[in-house]
């Protein structure tokens, strides 16, 4: 089965030479490459709607707890005791339904980081989104998404990448907007097309001469290649069925399974660097759940078995450094009002908050600035104000996990100055370790779980 | 119906839905196939391949029908069209589909034959019927999506079909929540969106805003003075009317300017009125429409019928500051005016013109029309806003313009077109009404109806090109012509899509070059893009012969069916 070059490569002013190489090239990456250094993995996870931030890391402490309280007397979770919130470092804590990331909280692989978010003004989502996913808040003609600049500046990714992007689900996601690299699956195991048996062979590879150009414009024909490629790769690579490591359990559903294939496209060591994963639902302007219960927590609880079970599955075992490797983040794109609505939910509001899970993540804290819920304190009178921009956090996995130069910031953010990490990763390109301080374990060991059968 | 629904308990069955919002719901939700696909910005991609400009007639069966339907619908009706050059057939064919009332005898039969007990039942009736409890809840949508798919493959009025696939879109909701929007949405797709697809904007506007399944969507059901919820006043003004390039943010409402408005309802022509909205119009829009609900037997509401109900005690009937224009206290004798002054200042803005008539050119021209034709658009929309067939005039208006015509191949057809033409080209008998159907429709990516968050499938073609869409609507194609869409019921398979290829090739010839140009002209009406595509199809269909040997009957059986499917899945099939 002929294999072409990747987009990536192709793009690139590829040579017939090349092109016949490829073939080889695929074997070597599917079962050869295991480990390399500097296959850095960043998994986006978008939740789509605006989470309830103040909500999921409700004040615990202090007059802010107060005004929690005030603002929301029906929705407002309790702050501490049985169903209440689980505390992170005494003024913040996590919604009771995220419990089942607290031992990564504990355990220094998750991080969190407060009021952040868009500095551009705006309360609609749909800017809102793009503003976050083309990384260039206030401004929606952007033809590219962040991530695409990234892949596009990158020095650091192998020539030989075949497949350097994910989208988990059917469609490619805005921040890898303008990039012919990215594929869309939610299963590698259905990645294939199906015929009669006695014609499919002849069928595909009619289809792939259909659908060859050699014109970098041919946006369509390109998509095509892409996509007989990557049926390609997952027939070669893809082993039928997949078994989580680590006895990780996804939970039901797309998102679970969407994390799965993610797990196991990292897995497949096919040169994945960026996946996206969205998860929606977060618009809650009704009957979002009193107390801490009901909707709300539903979501938040799908969210954390999901994170659970992707750090789980990738957690090591037969000297693997999946984990090390990969840093998995969540965002969203506001946060909701701090005044509950009268019907038992919240409307668009402003700061949100991210997660950072990942084994050179510096967990067990919670970064950025409080900014209080006073009213002269609210953005606009009526919101968490956001103080630190959403993109120093993706500049500093850019830098410090995928490599990035710190002069690509400015192409890949444009408009964005200033740069300075906050220091929630790991730097693994720093010539010395970090400073000692809290952050006294940086890079975890990797613990092979007894009784686990490696090849 | 002290039964039904109580909020907490919709909220569990809703999932992502309304709420979803802006979101994608990537979540199983209640055993259905959720929708996968991303939220897409509208934004230009890189400059497209140049596609050679096909034929108008071309043009026309690809983007105002769902393709060609050999022998029913084709080629040869636009070429049998009045007028002397190809201009004028056009505007012959475009007046023609306008002005269709009869869907056609086939159309008709098949629907009378699917069994959709639900299609013209009134609100009420689908109320209490499919609102009772153990009620088959979202046996309406089921009707609607059967009827949706017979009318795209039958019916003689495509572009109407075109056209109402559109506002389903701009008025978007999630059609299979459990609350009022499954159960109502027979009442939602006849009386809202094909009553005015070809109507007047304002008049669907109003029909929109007070529809139990869009109160219910965008929760406008709960909003009251005591906390106003803004959902639905947001989107009100950001999908379905200004939009958001009209949306100036978080900003101090008295430094907005104004523009000369043209007048409509209350406002006379040249009045004041704001330039764009800031968030304080969504508030105050919001409070506007608070108690517009639903008569869903809601304490205190004894009446249960489903109908739309002004609730005065829930209404905030203090002074309103909407889009620079005061609103005094409500007057009693006039209960609702607050929220219809709202539409009025929205349907008749200038902003919303140019909003509506962008997407109108973006689905029916290309990806990125010139601002010539959309502002040009737009003041054909403002002029005829009093007309009762306004969007039959607008429509008419882009459709012969200039960018309609000389633009080809910017876009790719959406799943829905692309599976729906593959099933037209190859005359295919389909049985949308049974479940099994949608095991393989769906995978395509645009299932009917199930889009969460409110601004509708995306309408670019960057959204659709994903590895994953391209592949399943490959895989449509192979599933369609093998006969592998059936519906098992009680171990009994029943097939619900007969092709017959070889049948429908009598008449072209028995070489493999002859039966390749046969069936490319019957499907593209041009030569394909490339001359070595065809020649590779041909290479397929030979096999070990040549391509001027008659192909044995065997050979055909085997050879011919999927050499379509091959044709099918070009990259010249999929260009719209």
């Amino acid at each position: 089965m002929p294999v072409s070059l990747s987009r990536r490569q192709f793009l690139r002013g590829c040579s017939a030479a090349i092109a016949a190489l490829a073939g080889a090239r695929l074997t070597r990456l599917a079962f050869g490459a295991t480990n390399a250094p500097n296959r850095e993995i960043l998994v986006v996870v978008f939740l789509r709607g605006g989470w309830d931030a103040l909500n999921v890391l409700p004040p615990i402490a202090g007059a802010d707890r107060a005004l929690y309280e005030q603002a929301r007397p029906n929705l407002r979770v309790a702050a501490g005791g049985a169903g209440g919130a689980l505390s992170l470092n005494g003024q913040l804590g996590f919604h009771p339904a995220l419990a089942p990331l607290l031992p990564f909280y504990q355990s220094q692989k998750l991080a969190v980081v407060q009021a952040v978010g868009l500095t551009a003004d705006t309360r609609s989502h749909f800017d809102a989104m793009q503003f976050m996913e083309l990384g260039t808040p206030g401004v929606k003609t952007t033809t590219s998404g962040w991530l695409t600049r990234h892949l596009q500046t990158a020095a650091n990714l192998p020539p030989d990448v075949l497949f350097p992007a994910l989208s988990a689900g059917g469609s490619t996601a805005l921040s890898l907007l303008g990039t012919s690299d990215a594929v869309a699956m939610s299963d590698p195991g259905g990645f294939r097309l199906d015929g009669y048996w006695g014609l499919i062979d002849e069928q595909r590879a009619a289809l792939r001469d259909l659908y060859a150009t050699t014109d970098p414009a041919d946006w369509l024909r390109l998509a095509g290649t892409e996509t007989l490629d990557t049926i390609d790769l997952v027939e070669q690579s893809a082993n039928g069925n997949y078994v989580p490591a680590n006895g990780a359990q996804y939970p039901g559903g797309s998102f679970g399974d969407n994390l799965r294939a993610v797990a196991q496209l990292i897995k497949m060591e096919v040169g994945l660097q960026v996946a996206t994963v969205d998860l929606g639902g977060w618009d809650t302007h009704e009957y979002q759940g009193d107390s801490g219960e009901g909707y709300l927590a539903e979501r938040l609880q799908e969210l954390a078995l999901g994170l659970a079970a992707l750090y789980t599955d990738l957690d090591g075992g037969c000297g693997a450094t999946f984990a090390q490797r990969t840093t998995i983040l969540v965002m969203s794109e506001f946060g909701r009002r701090l005044r509950e609505n009268a019907n038992h939910g919240t409307d668009h509001g402003h700061g949100s908050a991210m997660l950072a899970l990942g084994g050179s993540v510096r967990g067990g804290q919670v970064y950025g600035t409080w900014p209080g819920l006073a009213t002269g304190q609210l953005y606009d009178g009526y919101d968490l104000a956001v103080t630190t921009d959403y993109r120093r956090v993706l500049s500093e996995v850019l830098v410090r996990r995928l490599g990035q130069p710190l002069t690509n910031l400015g192409t890949i953010f444009p408009g964005y100055a200033g740069y300075t990490p906050l220091g929630v990763f790991n730097d693994a390109y720093a010539p010395v370790p970090p400073p000692a301080g809290p952050h006294s374990v940086f890079l975890p060991s990797v613990s092979r779980n007894a009784g686990q059968t490696c090849p | 119906m002290a039964d039904r629904v109580r909020p907490s308990r919709r909220q569990a069955l809703k999932l992502a839905l309304t709420a979803a919002g802006a979101g994608t719901a990537v979540l199983a939700g209640g055993g259905w196939p959720a929708p996968a696909p991303a939220v897409w910005a509208e934004t230009p991609g890189a400059a497209p391949a140049a596609v050679p400009l096909p034929p108008l007639g071309v043009i026309a069966l690809n983007r105002l029908a769902f393709g060609p339907r050999p022998g029913h619908l084709d080629y040869a009706t636009f070429d049998g069209m009045a007028g002397a050059t190809p201009a004028e057939k056009l505007a012959s064919f475009v007046d023609w589909q306008l002005n269709l009332t009869a869907e056609g005898s086939e159309c008709t039969t098949r629907l009378a034959n699917a069994g959709l007990a639900t299609l013209n039942l009134s609100l009420t009736q689908l109320w209490s019927t499919y609102g009772a409890d153990g009620a088959d809840r979202v046996r309406p949508v089921r009707d609607v999506r059967a009827a949706t798919l017979i009318r795209a493959l039958y019916s003689q009025r495509q572009l109407y079909e075109l056209a109402v696939d559109f506002w389903h879109n701009h008025f978007n909701i999630y059609a299979w929540d459990y609350g009022y929007a499954s159960l109502t949405w027979a009442h939602w797709d006849r009386t809202v969106i094909r009553a005015h697809a070809l109507g007047n904007f304002r008049q669907m506007l109003g029909a929109v805003a007070a529809h139990p399944a869009m109160l219910f969507y965008l929760d406008n059901y709960l909003n009251q003075v005591a906390g106003f919820n803004e959902n639905w006043a947001r989107e009100l003004c950001e999908l379905h009317t200004l939009g958001a390039e009209n949306y100036l943010g978080v900003r101090d409402p008295m430094t907005v300017p104004t523009l000369s408005f043209p007048g409509g309802g209350n406002f006379p022509a040249g009045t004041a009125v704001a330039e764009g909205y800031v968030d304080n119009d969504v508030y105050e829009i919001a409070r506007a429409f608070t108690g517009w609900r639903v008569e869903d037997g809601w304490w205190p509401v004894a009446a249960d019928t489903g109908n739309f109900l002004y609730y005065a005690d829930w209404h905030d009937k203090a002074n309103k500051f909407v889009l620079g224009r005061y609103f005094p206290n409500s007057q009693a004798n006039d209960p609702q005016r607050d929220g219809n002054d709202a539409l009025d200042l929205l349907a008749y803005h200038p902003g919303t013109a140019r909003h509506v008539c962008r997407k109108l050119c973006r689905r029916f021209v290309g990806d990125d029309p010139s601002d010539a034709l959309v502002n040009a658009a737009a003041d054909v929309f403002i002029a005829e806003r009093f007309q009762a067939d306004q969007l039959r005039r607008v429509l008419r208006f882009i459709l012969l313009s200039d960018d309609f015509q000389s633009t080809f191949g910017e876009k790719i057809k959406r799943p829905f077109e692309a599976a729906v033409g593959a099933l037209r080209a190859v005359n295919a008998d389909v049985r949308p009404e049974l479940d099994g159907f949608y095991w393989h429709f769906d995978e395509i990516g645009q299932p009917l109806f199930e889009w969460r968050p409110p601004n509708g499938y995306p309408d670019t073609r960057a959204a659709w090109l994903s590895s994953v869409s391209l592949l399943k609507r490959w895989q449509f194609v192979n599933s369609a012509i093998e006969g592998w869409i059936d519906h098992w019921e009680a171990g009994v398979s029943t097939e619900l899509v007969a092709i017959d290829v070889v049948a429908q090739s009598a008449g072209g010839g028995n070489t493999a070059n002859q039966l390749v140009d046969f069936w490319i002209s019957r499907v593209l009406g041009r030569p394909m893009a490339n001359s070595q595509d065809r020649d590779r199809i041909v290479q397929f269909l030979r096999g070990p012969y040549s391509a001027n040997a008659g192909l044995s009957t065997d050979h055909q059986a085997e050879y011919l069916p999927r050499a379509v499917a091959l044709l099918l899945m070009a990259p010249d099939c999929q260009w719209r």
